[in-house]
C-alpha cells in the first residue's frame, strides 16, 4: 500500500481537519456507490479509505508516524456496496424510471422499447435455454421419442418429428428458465444435429443410396432386400439393368410437409463376382456379340 | 433478516431506522423483511452521513438520482443484451 499522505494528498504536517477535508473531497468523487459503473473505483475507494482511517485517527497516526505500524495495518475488510444490489436482478422497491420516462413518452422506436421493458420487468419471461442434441439419421427420417438429460439432472423429454433436417431447432414452450411474476417460463431451445449414414444422401425430400447387384441379377433381374430409414423393403431389379441404373422406391424418403412423402432412389452397380470365375471368362470368350458392342460409341476419343 | 438482525448488521440504532423508514430511504418487502440489499443501501447512508459529511436532505437528493442513475443503468443492460441477442 502507498504513503497514506500521499494517497491523501496532503503533506504530513497536515491538521486533522486537513485531512478531513482532503479525504472528504476525495470521497465524493471515489465512493463505490457514486461511481456505479467505475470497477476501480473501489480499490481506489479502499486505499483512501485506509489511508483515512489511519491518519483519521490521532493515535493510529501517531503510531504510524513513529514508524510502529505500517500502512498496512488500517486495511477494511471487503464490503458489498449498493450498487453490487442495485444491479442485480429480481425485487428492486427503490427502482426510478423518472430518469428517462421523458423518452417513453415520445413515438419513436425507443421509446417503445422503454415502455415495453418496463412493464416487461416485473413480469418477465423467463430466459431461453439451449441445448444440442444428436440423433440418428434414420431417426431424423422416420421421428423419434428422446430423452435429454439436462446438466442439473433434469430430464426433457423431446419428440423428434418425422423428416426434420440438420440444424434444426426444436422449441419446447414452457421449458425454459422460469420467469417473475406471471411472465411464464422460457422456452428450451434444442438443436438437433443429424449424424450422418454414410448409406444415404438426402436431397431435399428424396434419398438415395447406392446397391450393389450381381451380373446375374443384372442380366436376369430378380427380386432383391433395400434397406430404407424405416426398414429393410423387398424390390424388384428388372431384366437387363446397368450401373447407375436408378429404381424409385415411392414414399420412401423425408416426410413432406402437409403431407406425403418423398422417394427414395436406389442407384444400382454391377459388381462381378470375386474371385473372377473361370466358367465366366470361357463364356465371355466366346461371347462375339459381346465383342461388337462398344459402349464407348460417341465418346469423343 | 428480521428487523433485529439488520440492525445488529447495519450498525444502525432502532430511532434511526423509524426515520429512515419514514423517510422510504429504506423500503423492506410486505412481510417486514429486511434483505442483504437493505444493508448495503444503509451503510451507503451511513457513509454519505459520515465520512462524507452530507446532510439528511443532501440524502435525499443523492439518493433519488442514484435510484434514477440505477434505473437507467438498468435500462441500458437490458437494451444492450436485447441488441446482443438480435444481433
Amino acid at each position: 500500500m502507498s504513503n497514506p499522505y500521499e494517497v491523501l494528498g496532503v503533506a504530513p504536517t497536515a491538521s486533522a481537519d486537513d485531512i478531513r477535508t482532503a479525504f472528504r473531497k476525495l470521497a465524493k468523487k471515489l465512493h463505490p456507490d457514486l461511481n456505479p459503473g467505475d470497477k476501480s473505483a473501489e480499490a481506489r475507494f479502499k486505499e483512501l479509505a485506509g489511508a483515512y482511517d489511519l491518519l483519521g485517527d490521532p493515535e493510529k497516526r501517531r503510531r504510524f508516524d513513529a514508524g510502529e505500524i505500517d500502512a498496512t495495518g488500517a486495511e477494511r475488510p471487503q464490503q458489498h456496496y449498493y450498487r453490487d444490489y442495485a444491479a442485480a436482478d429480481g425485487r428492486d422497491p427503490y427502482a426510478e424510471a423518472s430518469g428517462f420516462a421523458d423518452f417513453a413518452d415520445t413515438d419513436d422506436v425507443f421509446a417503445d422499447f422503454l415502455r415495453r421493458t418496463r412493464s416487461a420487468r416485473a413480469n418477465r419471461r423467463g430466459q431461453d435455454l439451449h441445448y444440442r442434441l444428436a440423433i440418428e439419421f434414420a431417426e431424423s427420417i422416420a421421428g423419434a421419442d428422446k430423452r435429454l438429460t439436462l446438466p442439473d439432472g433434469d430430464i426433457l423429454d423431446v419428440k423428434i418429428p418425422p423428416g426434420l433436417v440438420d440444424g434444426q431447432v426444436l422449441r419446447l414452450r414452457g421449458k425454459g428458465a422460469p420467469g417473475a411474476g406471471s411472465g411464464g417460463a422460457g422456452d428450451a431451445l434444442i438443436e438437433v444435429e443429424v449424424l450422418a449414414d454414410p448409406r444415404f444422401a438426402r436431397d431435399g425430400d428424396d434419398l438415395t443410396i447406392d446397391v450393389p447387384i450381381s451380373l446375374s441379377e443384372a442380366v436376369l433381374g430378380g427380386r432383391i432386400r433395400v434397406p430404407t430409414p424405416t426398414g429393410e423393403v423387398t424390390m424388384m431389379v428388372p431384366k437387363g439393368s446397368n450401373t447407375g441404373t436408378t429404381l424409385r422406391l415411392k414414399g420412401k424418403g423425408a416426410p413432406l410437409r402437409g403431407g406425403g412423402h418423398g422417394d427414395q432412389f436406389v442407384r444400382l452397380s454391377v459388381v462381378l463376382p470375386k474371385p473372377p470365375d473361370p466358367e465366366l471368362e470361357a463364356f465371355v470368350a466366346g461371347w462375339t456379340r459381346g465383342k461388337d458392342f462398344n459402349p464407348r460409341e460417341g465418346v469423343a476419343s | 433478516m428480521t428487523r433485529q438482525e439488520f440492525l445488529a448488521r447495519s450498525g444502525v440504532v432502532t430511532e434511526t431506522l423509524e426515520v429512515w423508514l419514514e423517510q422510504r430511504w429504506l423500503i423492506p418487502d410486505e412481510t417486514a423483511n429486511f434483505s442483504d440489499r437493505e444493508v448495503a443501501r444503509a451503510r451507503l447512508i451511513l457513509d454519505l452521513k459520515g465520512d462524507l459529511g452530507v446532510n439528511d436532505e443532501g440524502i435525499d437528493v443523492i439518493l433519488h438520482l442514484l435510484d434514477q442513475l440505477h434505473g437507467v443503468r438498468r435500462i441500458l443492460a437490458q437494451l444492450r443484451d436485447d441488441v446482443g441477442r438480435d444481433a
